[in-house]
């Protein structure tokens, strides 16, 4: 149907339209017409992706020098192929109603792992061993030796993309990663690089969060992206702890071990090559001398674990002499390895920052912060003078050399903890160095300094004004929207005390508490014979989970639940856990019923949907609060005090309701979905965590749901089910939270839609 | 109808906190949305069943009940195994009344009569029964299955089941089975007395039935009633000529010298054994029965009597559906049926005698009367 947001034409793919859609367009629309950045909620299942997709397109016909290009930030592969479906929708659907074809180009981009059509490569398992191999075949040395030795091994697909291209563009369409697979096999292209390359002038690109926050990553794919672009962040509820992730480096003594490994190959290549062909290293040295800024300007394919953000004027610099030969280098990488190995061998904890390492490192071994600092690039340079084919092998000292980059680039956001031992095993030595980012802000600035809008999109934001703080910038639009049900197909339940009125809580002083691991059980045991097919229940730490599980089972509490359903564990092998899941969906697909006992912040709790009956309720046993012993977050906390004026607890909360809204919005995957939401901890109840869930659940817990015991919830949770197992039909919708194109132009129906959206 | 006092008497009912479902009510939420709803569905059923289609008169009704753990709870009093099996008898009764020319067999008793006050009998003993063990939809399906298979292919051949566990244990992949139901044309009912279980959607979907979850008594009988009125008859089913027996009640004096007592062939059933001197005689081979409708034992033939025809005449000539119309517009604020006011939003008139009636009576004259009571009275008064 053909919408007017706010006197702009736009395209809807479908025939009806969610009144908080309309409302979410408008805000977008908004954002957009204010070249500012948004932060926006939305309830998973209500049609976020096709909203904004059908709004920015509109916007990007519409004024089309005012909007480029749409980059769209998803999560994962599935999450990236979902989006180009509903955009290949959207697409065919303009193609029918308009009549004529356009010339939008759009496609997805992924890892050479997921696009890779060579033969031999594309068999490889692991990601790295593809992009080690790949290299190996198509860096530009390896070509030029090619030249002279026409025998070496090569990539078909990658010639034949350099030979002709570049200057043929990819025709307008839709590709996902198939069909750029497809495309390249028909043509004899790479799909990879095809892909890369055809980034710079598509419409709309897809791709994950890294090719953006990473600054390893982002340099190489997305650095000329054009400014007036529209960012999303779709699912960024976790963007922080990606942009701190990406900016941190844990080294262990197995990486130094490597690493020495390493500067040895190094060394004795550097002595081969001295015998054979001294003239390059002479080469490389004059380099040195014009400056890192020529030396950077490689090609594309000599793709070695890049630099993380360097300022430019450094870029600009000449590499200090200390490190400029070859052999200096390596014994400068030598030293630094020493100083490194001698620090992990202390047997009590160190925190320091990053100028007290630096100062520390000057005393002992004479090491200057400068040389450091052009260390990942010196590396580079290094490496491609050897023409070393294999990366992989070299990802150790790659990894040194950005640590001592970015500890000697910036003194501020980043800390840095030498740990002899894990909490858990203080007598087995197990030294590891972490050095943390604590400051989200610096991996996003670039992000939100580039690009003209970025939209921070999830079902689960609440409070909303905690990200704009964490991650430093002003958006022009905050709002949250809710889901218009014309059944309340949710019913949040927050469980607190068992029928012997033992409070429930996870909390650290009542964790082996006998009483309230029973009634935990007591509820699962009882939620498990009202409930029909599958429930999940998520407990805070596996830990945790373990020590419940144990008990239960010498308790007899699992034996009896198991005469409702089948139980099944996550775990924190990847295999294990998909495997249980597949088992616990062909339970709930013929009628068995299962259990999935999950964890918090787990796989299962972030990335997998539990709809219609594989999720009628989702358990929350305790609040999942992050480990705060960790010193890592205890540095975090600090900083977020003494930086942004965030108290530590409002911070934890926050991060623990963030991750039970996760969890719990596991279960409602959309208007004809509904489920149980069980919060069992009493402290749900109080006002600072009931008031930090998203809107959307917090509006459907009344006075009479907080603070229930185990038969209270049993009860209402009986008559919730027989009310939603009532037919239920689109016409039920019709009118209340589903609207037709005449219904949306009523009055009436536009002065409600006024009230949807929440701004904070 | 009498669903109000019926509620207000549930003074046991624990936890079920009935001030909030008044505030419920009043604000409009939950209830109130699901109610309408449900009101609507009630409607639909009416506006259904009067399509010019063709039922299937004769039927084979398999009904399997639940006897697992669950059936033990007590959310309907005593608890659910008496309640339903109370309901059930009402049931067999209506359905009988209806459709005398079925069948229903159960699971419980295996008998082949179409005879309603065995089943009820049968339904008293299983009070009794101790509810427990997991219950496995697989098993009674492919119990089912195998009774059904053989009756001929001008009945139809149907399963209600109702199911008060959420689970099945099953000795088999159930969804082969669903696929033999569906090409055997059997069509499998379920009415839950908990909540909606993913199996049972599935199976209701594939082989045509209906599948719905109770809310409370009142609800389920409703839903149970449902299943008395026959469904649309599948295309495919054959068409036959069917071959019934009339028999003549003869009653013999103790005076009449010839008369002799003699016994019964539903004996062989293991009924009360019991010498008679009355009884119906099949006009094939002179065996005698006391009830009917049944099947003759010796030949065969299938033996009813022209009354039992009779009701289930109207199923092949329904009532036509009454025309909805809002309340203002009609000057006559009374219902012909009940002569209470009309309170609802809507009122159904009759299409060719144009009188009013109320929701309830709407419901009333179409699934107990089938005629309507103004058309018949109406050619006398002119």
């Amino acid at each position: 149907m053909k919408l007017n947001i706010d006197g702009l034409l736009v395209w809807f793919p479908y025939d009806f339209i969610y009144p908080e859609q309309f409302s979410y367009m408008l805000e977008l629309k908004r954002t957009l017409d204010a070249k500012g950045h948004g932060v926006l909620e939305m309830p998973s299942g209500t049609g976020k992706t096709i909203s904004l997709l059908s709004l920015i397109v509109a916007y990007q016909r519409a004024f089309p020098l005012e909007v480029t290009k749409l980059i769209y930030c998803s999560r994962t592969v599935p999450e990236i192929e979902k989006v180009v479906e509903e955009l290949r929708r959207l697409m065919e659907f303009y193609a029918k109603e308009t009549g004529e074809s356009n010339n939008f180009l759009s496609l997805a981009l992924s890892s050479r792992k997921n696009l890779c059509i060579h033969p031999e490569v594309s068999s490889l398992r692991f990601g790295k061993e593809v992009d080690g191999k790949c290299h190996s075949l198509t860096a530009s040395y390896v070509r030029a030796q090619r030249h002279s030795n026409p025998n070496l091994p090569t990539c078909r697909f990658y010639e034949e993309f350099d030979a002709v291209g570049r200057q043929v563009p990819l025709p307008a369409g839709i590709y996902n990663l198939d069909d750029l697979k497809d495309f390249g096999r028909r043509k004899g292209w790479c799909p990879y690089y095809l892909a890369r390359y055809a980034i710079l002038h598509a419409n709309i690109v897809v791709y994950s969060y890294h090719y953006l926050l990473d600054p390893k990553i982002a340099d190489l794919v997305s650095k000329e992206l054009a400014k007036n672009s529209v960012v999303v962040f779709d699912e960024a509820h976790n963007i922080d702890n990606v942009c701190i992730d990406s900016m941190s480096v844990n080294i262990t003594r197995r990486t130094l071990d490597r690493c020495q490994t390493n500067v040895d190959t190094l060394q004795n290549t550097i002595q081969k090559i001295k015998e054979t062909d001294a003239a390059k290293l002479k080469a490389e040295y004059r380099r040195l001398v014009e400056g890192l800024k020529e030396a950077n300007v490689a090609r594309e394919t000599d793709v070695y674990l890049a630099n993380p953000v360097l300022p430019d004027e450094i870029l600009r610099e000449a590499v200090p002499g200390t490190i400029r030969t070859a052999e200096h280098f390596v014994g400068f990488l030598r030293r630094f390895l020493e100083y490194l190995k001698s620090r992990l061998r202390v047997h009590h904890v160190v925190q320091e920052s990053a100028p007290q390492f630096l100062k520390d490192i000057f005393d002992k071994v004479c090491i200057d912060r400068k040389p450091l600092r052009f260390c990942a690039e010196r590396l580079q340079s290094l490496l491609r003078t050897l023409e070393i084919a294999d990366i992989a092998d070299f990802s150790s000292v790659t990894l040194i050399s950005n640590f001592a980059t970015l500890v000697s680039t910036y003194s501020q956001g980043f800390t840095l903890i030498i740990e002899p031992f894990e909490d858990r095993t203080p007598t087995i030595a197990n030294p590891v160095l972490h050095f943390s980012c604590m400051d989200p802000s610096i991996a996003i600035k670039p992000v939100f300094q580039r690009f003209q809008s970025v939209i921070i999109t999830s079902g689960t934001l609440s409070p909303l004004d905690v990200y704009p703080k964490i991650l430093d910038f002003r958006p022009v639009t905050m709002a949250s929207f809710t889901m218009t049900l014309a059944r309340t197909c949710l019913c949040p339940l927050i469980v607190g005390r068992g029928n012997d009125q033992v409070a429930l809580s996870s909390k650290f002083e009542t964790r082996e508490d006998f009483a309230v691991i029973r009634n935990y059980g007591n509820l699962l045991l009882e939620m498990s014979a009202v409930v029909p097919d599958g429930i999940v229940a998520f407990f805070t730490s596996y830990v945790y989970m373990e020590n419940i599980v144990a008990s239960w089972y010498e308790q007899g509490i699992l034996e009896n639940i198991q005469r409702n359903k089948l139980i099944f564990i996550e775990t924190p092998d990847a295999a294990e856990t998909s495997m249980a899941l597949e088992k616990y969906q062909e339970a709930c697909e013929n009628g068995r019923g299962a259990i999935l006992l999950s964890v918090a912040r787990g796989k299962v709790s972030e990335g997998i949907d539990f709809v219609h009956h594989f999720g009628r309720a989702v358990i929350m046993f305790g609040v999942p609060y992050v480990y705060t012993q960790s010193r890592i977050l205890k540095a975090r906390l600090e900083y977020l005090r003494d930086q942004f004026q965030i108290r530590e607890n409002d911070f934890l909360t926050f991060d623990a309701m963030r991750h039970a809204a996760q969890c719990v919005g596991r279960a409602i995957r959309g208007k004809t979905d509904y489920g149980l939401m069980i919060f069992a901890d009493k402290r749900y109840a109080r006002a600072d965590k009931r008031g930090k869930l998203p809107r959307w659940i917090q509006e459907h817990i009344s006075d009479g749901s907080l603070n229930l015991t185990v038969d209270e919830s049993v009860q209402r949770s009986k008559h919730f089910l027989r009310q939603m197992a009532q037919p239920f039909r689109q016409e039920d919708q019709l009118g209340l939270s589903l609207l037709t194109l005449e219904q949306l132009q009523s009055e009436e129906t536009l002065k409600r839609i006024a009230q949807i959206a929440h701004q904070t | 109808m009498d669903e109000e006092p019926e509620r207000a008497k549930r003074w046991e009912g624990g936890y079920e906190r009935t001030w909030e479902v008044l505030k419920e009510d009043e604000s409009g939420s939950l209830r109130a949305s699901v109610e309408e709803i449900l009101y609507q569905a009630k409607r639909k059923r009416v506006m259904e069943t009067h399509g010019q289609v063709r039922l299937g008169m004769m039927r084979h009704l398999y009904v399997v009940i639940d006897c697992s753990r669950s059936m033990e709870d007590q959310d309907l009093k005593p608890n659910r195994l008496s309640s339903t099996l109370k309901l059930m008898e009402a049931f067999v009764d209506e359905y009988f009344y209806q459709n005398p020319i079925s069948q229903v067999i159960k699971p419980v008793c295996f008998c082949e009569t179409g005879n309603p006050k065995k089943h009820v009998a049968a339904l008293r003993k299983a009070v009794d029964t101790v509810c427990a063990g997991e219950p496995s939809l697989y098993n009674a399906l492919s119990l089912a299955v195998h009774t059904l298979k053989h009756m001929p292919g001008h009945t139809s051949r149907e399963v209600l089941i109702v199911l008060s566990s959420l689970t099945t244990c099953d000795p088999s992949n159930i969804y082969e089975l669903i696929k033999t139901l569906k090409s055997l044309k059997v069509r499998v009912s379920v009415i839950g007395l908990s909540a909606e279980v993913r199996v049972c959607t599935v199976l209701t979907r594939e082989t045509g039935g209906f599948y719905h979850v109770i809310l409370d008594e009142s609800h389920f009988k409703e839903l149970l009633m449902l299943h008395v009125k026959p469904p649309p008859a599948s295309a495919s089913s054959e068409c036959s000529l069917i071959r019934m027996g009339f028999p003549q009640h003869c009653v013999a004096s103790l005076s009449d010298q010839d008369a002799k007592p003699s016994f019964s062939m539903s004996q062989l059933d293991g009924d009360s054994p019991g010498l008679s001197l009355s009884g119906y005689f099949c006009p094939q081979c002179h065996a005698k029965y006391t009830e009917l409708p049944v099947e003759c034992k010796v030949c065969g033939l299938t033996l009813v009597s022209a009354p039992h025809l009779a009701r289930s005449f109207h199923h092949l000539f329904p009532l036509q559906a009454f025309t909805e119309s809002p309340v203002e517009q009609h000057t006559d604020r009374s219902c012909q049926g009940c002569q209470g006011r009309l309170k609802d939003r809507s009122v159904f008139s009759c299409p060719s005698c144009f009188s009013s009636f109320c929701m309830d009576c709407d419901l009333f004259i179409h699934d107990s009367l089938h005629c309507c009571p103004c058309c018949i009275h109406g050619p006398s008064v002119s």
